[in-house]
């Protein structure tokens, strides 16, 4: 998509230039109609809301034509149950009268709405739908889009710091409505020849990063590959790979439910209708605020764009979708950059954000995995026993003059091991800033960590002999403290899933690989235990007519 | 051999007789299909719940079944229906010439029952225009399932001219003979027809007949169908160069058997023996075998391949498919039809018609229970096999077996019609046998006429 070209619709400048040309020949204010229709365009991204859209031209049009029957804010929400394309409705309300002529009716729509309609109009033999839905996803050739996007949302899991809660897998099903069995979200315990479970667990003692755990873990969310084959095998371009952030997604007013991308997927992520799913429509829920018209429900959110969120309609594809209405901050600012399952994991094991951005969580903690991981420990994990204060915290507890031991004693649950841990990160530090276009938390926490180190530097200074010593740093250099934190937390190998099939997934996993004999094992929660099913199977049995029991080809 | 000279009369027969037993056929098959059309309905009502399919994965399940199977197995018969007629166009293989237009109608209801599968396989078969015309341009890029709907369409259109064309030289001559109340169908059959024309269409079906046996590998079940599978990276059972010839011998053996089986209806019901000889059977029984014997030597190469320091996923996948119960079985009928075969080409006091067709229901289950175990297997054994419910279970529902007997009946009441309607056996064919006798001496070596 021309996201950064000069021109604002997808067929290009040529295009626009002839539309001025023509606008300019009709009686109305070109200007305007240029606007709108960029600022059509935008709504069309979903830069914009379309309420937004028509409260900023509501007096223009006015003025200018002496009408409007575009929907005001009230009609909005009535507006919303009905739409289906965004372009072709926007265009529909400033189109009164189905018996008005193609001409006539471009006119009133206002040049600027021309400028999109014409799309639409032009290619009527498409359905306009059609043509305008292909334009807005810069479709050309799928998979080579022309300008890459600088957003890819994906996630780095810590497969060491999972304990198989399977916290994720239930907070998955919530925020989506999801059927039993429908387990978008799904973690296993495995083992295979070099990785046996309970005895040659690689960690013998206990320690509270490790949390003993018997287990090796798999995460599985939709890798949301770069080359997704189930998006390459769709017929219908119902599976598709969103241009402005990588998102893997299924249209579910397109999709047909061949189940090709299912059978297409190497990594057996999707999940296919079967039946009428058990939450209804209507019930689909989210953030609901009846008198905010941008925090919408799910159900509503779906037909805003292409609805391709939460729980599947009957007879189509469903798998994770990492949370869109999320990404798109049609949740609140503060939930951009998140997903369901990261915020609900614990240990803090998955890591959401985009992969492109250095700074984001899942870049981090791929790329700093050991620095990460003691960031994590000590700041964002919820079951975690040690926690780094605060600057504000130190700054309270702490006076002038403190030795080392004192100062460490008088800050609550601080002990030598912590610090040690505090003074080796900003030590390894590079001290990237987050940035603050979305939920860096790791870079963040990392600057708290930072100016609690500096501020009890205030007090005692850690960088003597002395205290590198006390802190088990050695003679103090980066490396040793490396070394320090490498200790607290391992240094885990990071791996992508089947990397040899060729479809460049943005899941990265620290931790152990599970080799091509892995087999799932029982893992520390069991399904049912959380209200989870495990085999779908069991239920879809249930609808089988004429099923005769035990028997399977 | 019958002595009888093959007449105008004689292939006219089907359209001027009605008997009890048609009326009987036709209301089984009918109801067959009816049942299924109604089982049908109730699937678009509850869901594909309905079916023993499920999510392979986590789920336990199958994501396609008998559907897909029977799709490609229905696409199977319909390819090696024109491949046979197209062969004996091309290579002057007169004696076939009786069962040729058997065949091209064979493909035609192949074709059906396969588009039908489609639409019966589908979550949402209502979105198929729109969603799927709607994208082609972006989805015929990449998606072997256009590819697929993209040949069969083509394919469908292709043997639909292929059989008018040749009808039109049956249909002005045979005309006075056919009866009025399908005036209206035989008008648009022989529009603008004129004698004139017999030259070009002669030319027209040559190339045509060129055209389906050049594309044969590439273009009909040697490569798009089987690419459905083949070009997934993932599914052991599934990947491998072989599966081209794999599905092209599998189609020729389903069509061969299907033509013969077809064959023996018409002779038995319309006195054709003196059409359908036992010579086209023996021809046809040698045919089967020669493919028979391909199809085994690409599944040996399979196996060695996969179980003979294969790859762990490729063997794990190879080893399941040949421990099957139901592969052994399938290979077991196939291979026996074989040495049937074979034995009755070296004594040829073997060989009956009622032989022939045995031979010809065997193989037909055969390829058929491959078909659907095949597309099966692909789930059960999946590279990334880690899965604790990874191999799932599947059995095809009440409804799924149903789709069988439904397309069948669709397919037998699209013979049964047609038959009333125009000459299941061409003129070309009654002229030929009539004018050169000779050639019904005894040549039991196919590749000797070929
Ligand atoms: S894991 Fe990759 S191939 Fe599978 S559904 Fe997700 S994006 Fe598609
Ligand atoms: S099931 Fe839907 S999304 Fe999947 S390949 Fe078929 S049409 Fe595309």
């Amino acid at each position: 998509m021309s996201t950064d070209d000069e021109s604002f619709h997808p067929l290009g400048e040529e295009w626009e230039d002839e539309l001025e040309t023509m606008l300019d020949d009709t009686e109305y204010d070109s200007d305007l109609g240029m606007e709108m229709a960029q600022d059509a365009m935008r709504v069309t991204k979903g830069e914009l809301s379309e309420a937004e859209f028509h409260e900023r031209y509501h007096e223009d049009v006015m003025e200018e034509f002496g009408e409007d029957e575009r929907p005001t804010k009230e009609a909005y929400e009535a507006a919303q149950e009905e739409a289906k394309g965004t372009v072709s409705n926007m265009l529909n309300a400033f189109d009164g009268d189905d018996g008005e002529t193609r001409r006539e009716t471009m006119k009133k729509m206002g040049v600027g709405a021309a400028a999109v309609g014409v799309g639409a109009f032009g290619a009527a033999s498409n359905g306009p739908e059609q043509s305008v839905t292909a334009a807005e996803e810069g479709h050309g050739p799928r998979q080579e889009t022309t300008e890459e996007s600088d957003t890819q949302w994906g996630m780095t899991i810590d497969l060491e710091r999972c304990d198989g809660c399977l916290s994720c897998m239930t907070a998955c099903s919530e925020e989506n409505d999801l059927d039993q069995g429908v387990n978008w979200m799904y973690v296993m315990a495995w083992e295979d020849e070099n990785h046996h479970g309970q005895e040659g667990s690689e960690y013998d003692v206990y320690t509270d990063f490790n949390m003993g755990s018997d287990f090796n873990m798999l995460v599985r969310p939709c890798q949301h590959c770069t080359d997704a084959p189930c998006e390459k095998v769709c017929p219908t371009t119902a599976r598709h790979t969103r241009d402005k952030d990588g998102l893997v997604l299924t249209d579910y007013d397109v999709c047909i439910g061949c189940r090709y991308c299912q059978v297409a997927c190497p990594y057996g992520v999707n999940y296919f209708q079967w039946d009428e799913p058990d939450v209804a429509y209507e019930d689909i829920d989210g953030l609901e605020d009846p008198d905010n018209p941008d925090q919408i429900t799910h159900a509503e959110y779906e037909h805003g764009e292409r609805w391709v969120d939460s729980r599947a309609p009957r007879g189509t594809m469903s798998k994770c979708t990492m949370c869109p209405s999320m990404q798109d901050g049609k949740q609140g600012e503060d939930k951009v950059g998140t997903s369901a399952c990261e915020s609900a994991c614990p240990p803090g094991a998955i890591q959401f954000g985009n992969v492109k951005d250095e700074r984001s969580d899942p870049s981090q903690h791929r790329e700093h995995p050991v620095k990460s991981r003691a960031i994590v420990h000590l700041t964002n994990s919820t079951d975690s026993t040690k926690t780094a204060p605060s600057a504000d915290q130190i700054n309270s507890a702490l006076s002038e003059g403190d030795d080392l031991q004192t100062a460490i004693d008088q800050i609550e649950g601080l002990t030598v091991d912590i610090l040690a841990i505090m003074k080796s990160i900003e030590m390894v530090s590079e001290g990237t800033e987050p940035g603050d276009e979305e939920n860096n938390s790791i870079l963040s926490a990392e600057q708290d960590i930072l100016s609690a180190v500096e501020a009890f530097q205030q007090y005692v200074d850690l960088e003597t002999e002395e205290a590198y010593s006390e802190l088990g740093l050695g003679d103090g250099s980066e490396q040793q403290a490396h070394f320090r934190l490498e200790q607290y937390t391992g240094d885990p190998s990071s791996f992508q899933l089947l990397e040899d099939v060729g479809t460049n997934p943005n899941v990265t996993y620290l931790g152990q690989e599970p080799g091509p004999e892995a087999q799932q094992v029982e893992g520390p929660t069991k399904y049912e235990d959380v209200g989870l099913l495990d085999e779908r199977q069991e239920y879809l049995d249930e609808g089988t007519v004429g099923r005769i029991d035990g028997v399977s080809l | 051999m019958s002595t009888k000279t093959p007449s105008e009369e004689d292939i006219l027969r089907p359209i001027n007789t009605l008997t009890k037993k048609y009326f009987i056929l036709y209301g089984v098959a009918a109801l067959g299909l009816v049942a299924f059309l109604v089982a049908w309905a109730y699937q678009l009502q509850q869901g594909l719940i309905v079916t023993g399919l499920g999510d392979w994965g986590s789920g336990g399940g199958s994501t396609w079944g008998l559907y897909i199977g029977a799709f490609i197995w229905w696409v199977g018969v319909a390819h090696g229906g024109i491949i046979l007629s197209a062969a004996v166009r091309l290579l002057n293989m007169d004696r076939y010439m009786p069962v040729a237009r058997l065949a091209e109608m064979t493909t035609i209801g192949g074709l059906s029952a396969a588009g039908f599968y489609i639409l019966v396989h589908m979550g949402r078969p209502d979105r198929m225009v729109t969603s799927v015309i709607g994208h082609y341009h972006i989805t015929v890029n990449n998606s072997p399932l256009v590819w697929d709907v993209t040949v069969i369409t083509a394919y469908f259109v292709l043997s639909a001219t292929y059989l008018g064309l040749t009808l039109r030289y049956d249909i002005s001559r045979l005309r006075d003979d056919l009866p009025d109340m399908f005036e209206p169908v035989y008008k648009i059959l022989t529009l603008g027809y004129t004698e004139a024309e017999d030259k070009v269409i002669d030319r027209m079906v040559w190339w045509l007949a060129a055209a389906v046996i050049i594309m044969a590998p590439l273009l009909l079940h040697g490569g798009v169908i089987p690419w459905l599978f083949a070009l997934l990276p993932a599914m052991p059972g599934w990947t491998g160069a072989i599966q081209g010839p794999m599905f092209l011998s599998i189609a020729l053996m389903s069509a061969i058997s299907g033509i013969m089986i077809i064959s023996y209806a018409f002779r038995r019901a319309y006195d054709w023996d003196h059409i359908i000889t036992d010579d086209i059977f023996r021809g046809l029984l040698l045919w089967l075998g020669f493919f028979t014997l391909l199809f085994l030597w690409f599944q040996l190469q399979t196996i060695i391949n996969g179980v003979f320091l294969g790859p762990t996923n490729k063997a794990v996948a190879i080893e399941a498919k040949i421990a099957h119960p139901i592969y052994q079985v399938a290979m077991t009928m196939i291979f026996g039809t074989l040495v049937y075969i074979f034995l009755q080409g070296i004594r040829p006091a073997l060989f009956s018609k009622r032989r022939a067709l045995i031979a010809s229901v065997i193989v037909l289950t055969g390829t058929l229970t491959e078909k659907i175990l095949f597309v099966v297997e692909g789930f059960l054994h999946p590279t990334f096999d880690i899965y604790a419910n990874t191999p799932g279970t599947y059995f095809p529902s009440a409804i799924e077996w149903l789709s069988l007997v439904g397309t069948t009946g669709l397919v037998a009441l699209l013979f049964l019609n047609l038959s009333k309607l125009v000459p299941v056996v061409e003129l070309h064919a009654i002229e030929h046998l009539r004018g050169d006798h000779e050639h019904g001496e005894e040549a039991t070596e196919p590749e000797v006429e070929a």
